[in-house]
């Protein structure tokens, strides 16, 4: 493989986007879930449960995607960005829930 | 990454499985040891081998128990004071009272929770722990350590690394990288079907190594998929308390409302009460489930909200024939009637409770358990030679580069294959020979176990400098002897010790101990063999590099 | 003890359909024969597949629904090696699965 074509700094922003990006997009993404299937009037348990589960397979999603993603920019927007858009639209729904 | 997407997938499992794997193979070579937790418990504590117990009487026999557990662990405690807005009082008050036992349990596990007042985190409760005898009550001496359940299944799920948690969360992203390791391995393994059943032992070390990494990876694809995400789903709590953290008032809004429908407060209510008899709840119980089709034994008890006018107990049933475990039965604790009964899962909940059930596997099916501990061997074994390729790969290149990566990788691959085994066997000997009155007992064996594995590093990084001329390494023989003799020395200290030889185990059917030194004498038997085959071919070994395969 | 044969059956079900399978392919054809695949060999792949879900069948026959599906994902595992093992040491062995 020719990583010796690619930058230190690349690959690293690649490895921390796989860990730490993938982490706040699927945080975004469980906060989001379980706003909308509580909203959508799942039962408690149900819901965070099955936000929970997806989750993890977003999570694994997500790290894929931070290696096969076109750019390096590209990346960090869909994992930071989303997630942190997911996480203020869940974190919005979610007040009008209790 | 790279200018295809299976090149980028390509690099993801090399470096994620090279740096993960270390900690992978700790994580399925110590969940397969905990399969038979239990059974290395009775093998490690001689005072323990007896017949498994049912749970035993409350009212007679845990009840004096409980009573006598009145203070938290001091470490609790202390690391408690740290998180209180005032002063933690000099006696804290138990909150609940819990017991617990399964099908394979000789001896109970009981624990205490303290509420701790002021706290800066909610419900915080802290605990009191002690195993006894279900038998008189009696409790096991604080120094004893059970091998199995107190060892090796903490270390499989957090490594021994408890600062803020630390451990739980690298095997966590070990998970994720295996769970990509898996996913990327399906992409870059282009004859996927067309090799499914190839293992060619006969051709270089590489092409045979590669084949071996292959098969057990596919073949078990679903055991290892499942597997990881089932435990990572296990403690999904801690990676992602997004409820908890974003959405409180929506948490405890569905506590009150629970609390209101099953009639089981979520406060205690302060006031002074008396708790009837639970061992007439359990006969209920029991009877409830008998007369569902299900009967059974208890294998959870809490008592909560102890002291107070509103404590309410709650049993379990030990699910013993279904993968998931079974609902709750609650009763008022002054009257001892039926207040509140779990209802069945919705389907999300289910399918967590089978994944979690599954994982976890407490229920009686030692087909499907030996299954389970074999499955967790092949994964060891795709881990293992996934290090060992990595090596061969490039061994050459870098003997010729003067690089020092293969030496590494490949002081680290024996440290956690070769090495883990042998720090494993070298603490069930420490077991038998450390005195019985030695103090602090248990701390001797946690560090016989350390100090013998770090060792074994030493010993894997000193050998490893055969790399430089791309030779191998003589740690990988040495070590496999070592293994050899420990395992052959760990059942004969066994007998020598404790007086329970194979010929009085077997012939009595206590299998926990009889099956624990007859893996062991499997073990000795195939390091044996395994490390003839080392010694002799590493003299054979300056053979020419043959040219790397390209990948399948 | 009936769950037991009918596990014990389910796993030589799974082997041979695993042997079926892999004789189904060519090369492995070759190691265990020695010649050119015959046209009723065709059979082969079908046919291992149902011994794969007349396994399952055994399974859920030893087995509450939940445990046979897990017991036979393993025993899949498990045959699939055995029979990768058998091939490379001993192929001829495989021989006794097909006439």
């Amino acid at each position: 493989m020719r990583t010796a074509t690619l930058s230190g700094w690349h690959i690293a922003s690649r490895v921390v986007a796989g860990v730490v990006g993938s982490y706040v997009f699927t945080w975004g993404f469980v906060a989001l879930a379980s706003a909308g299937l509580l909203t959508a009037g799942l039962e408690f348990h149900e819901g965070t449960n099955l936000a929970s589960m997806l989750g993890l397979l977003v999570y694994l999603s997500a790290l894929c995607f931070a290696f096969i993603a076109a750019s390096l920019a590209r990346g960090w927007l869909v994992l930071a960005g989303g997630g942190a858009l997911m996480t203020l639209a869940g974190w919005w729904l979610s007040r009008s829930l209790a | 990454m790279f200018a295809n997407f299976r090149l980028s997938l390509t690099w993801l499992h090399t470096w994620f499985g090279l740096v993960l794997g270390f900690v992978l193979m700790v994580a399925f070579f110590f969940g397969s040891m905990s399969v038979f937790d239990r059974e290395i418990d009775r093998w490690s504590l001689p005072e323990t081998r007896i017949a498994a117990q049912p749970m035993p009487s409350f009212d007679h026999i845990l009840a004096q128990r409980f009573a006598q557990m009145t203070e938290p662990e001091a470490e609790q405690r202390a690391a408690a004071e740290k998180r209180v807005t005032q002063p933690l009082p000099a006696q804290l008050t138990a909150s609940n009272w819990n017991a617990y036992t399964t099908h394979r349990d000789p001896v109970l596990l009981t624990y205490v929770g303290f509420a701790v007042p002021h706290s800066t985190l909610p419900d915080d409760t802290i605990y009191a722990e002690q195993t006894i005898d279900p038998r008189d009550g009696h409790a096991l001496h604080r120094d004893q350590l059970a091998l199995g359940s107190g060892f090796f299944y903490p270390m499989h799920f957090s490594l021994h690394l408890e600062w803020h948690d630390i451990g739980y969360w690298i095997v966590g992203l070990s998970a994720m990288a295996m769970l990509a390791a898996l996913v990327s391995g399906v992409v870059m393994h282009r004859k996927i079907f067309r090799e499914f059943f190839t293992f060619r032992p006969e051709r270089n070390p590489l092409r045979s190594t590669l084949d071996l990494h292959n098969l057990t990876g596919v073949v078990a694809l679903p055991f290892h998929f499942l597997w990881a995400l089932s435990g990572a789903l296990i403690f999904v709590g801690i990676y992602f308390p997004v409820v908890g953290a974003m959405m409180q008032p929506v948490v405890e809004a569905h506590e009150h409302e629970e609390a209101l429908h099953s009639g089981l407060d979520h406060d205690p209510s302060g006031k002074p009460g008396t708790l009837a008899s639970v061992d007439a709840m359990v006969a209920v119980a029991k009877a409830h489930w008998a007369g569902k089709g299900m009967p059974g034994e208890v294998g959870f008890l809490s008592v909560n909200h102890v002291g107070n006018s509103n404590a309410y107990v709650s049993i379990y049933r030990d699910s013993t024939d279904r993968v998931a475990s079974a609902e709750g039965l609650h009763f008022a604790g002054a009257t001892g009637k039926v207040l509140f009964e779990d209802p069945p899962d919705g389907p999300v909940t289910t399918v967590n409770a089978f994944l979690v059930g599954m994982h976890l596997q407490q229920f009686r099916h030692w087909t499907l358990r030996w299954l389970i501990f074999i499955g967790g061997i092949v994964s060891c074994i795709c881990i293992a030679t996934g290090f060992i390729f990595f090596v061969e790969k490039r061994k050459t290149v870098h003997a010729r580069q003067g690089r020092a990566g293969s030496r590494w990788v490949d002081a680290l691959a024996v440290t956690t294959v070769t090495g883990m085994i042998a720090a494993t066997l070298f603490v069930l000997v420490a077991n038998r020979v450390l005195p019985e009155s030695l103090a602090d007992r248990d701390l001797w064996q946690k560090s016989a176990f350390w100090g013998a594995w770090l060792v074994l590093l030493l010993h894997a990084m000193w050998r490893s400098s055969a790399l430089r001329e791309a030779r191998r390494s003589k740690a990988w023989a040495e070590q496999t002897w070592i293994i050899a003799a420990l395992a052959l020395a760990a059942p004969l200290l066994n007998a020598l010790t404790t007086g329970d030889h194979l010929g009085k185990t077997l012939s009595a059917g206590y299998w926990p101990v009889a099956g624990v030194d007859l893996m062991l004498l499997l073990t000795a038997g195939i390091a044996f063999v395994t490390a003839r085959r080392l010694q002799r071919s590493t003299t054979t070994d300056d053979l020419p590099v043959a040219q790397e395969p390209e990948h399948a | 003890m009936p769950d037991t044969v009918w596990t014990i059956a389910a796993l030589l079900s799974a082997e041979l359909g695993m042997a079926w399978l892999a004789q189904a392919m060519d090369v492995h054809w070759r190691q265990v024969r020695g010649d050119a695949p015959r046209p009723v060999s065709r059979a082969l792949r079908p046919l291992g597949y149902a011994a794969l879900i007349a396994a399952l069948v055994l399974c859920l026959l030893a087995n509450t629904a939940t445990m046979a599906v897990l017991v036979w994902m393993m025993l899949l595992a498990v045959s699939a090696v055995s029979v990768a093992f058998v091939l490379s040491w001993r192929p001829r062995l495989l021989a006794w699965t097909w006439p």
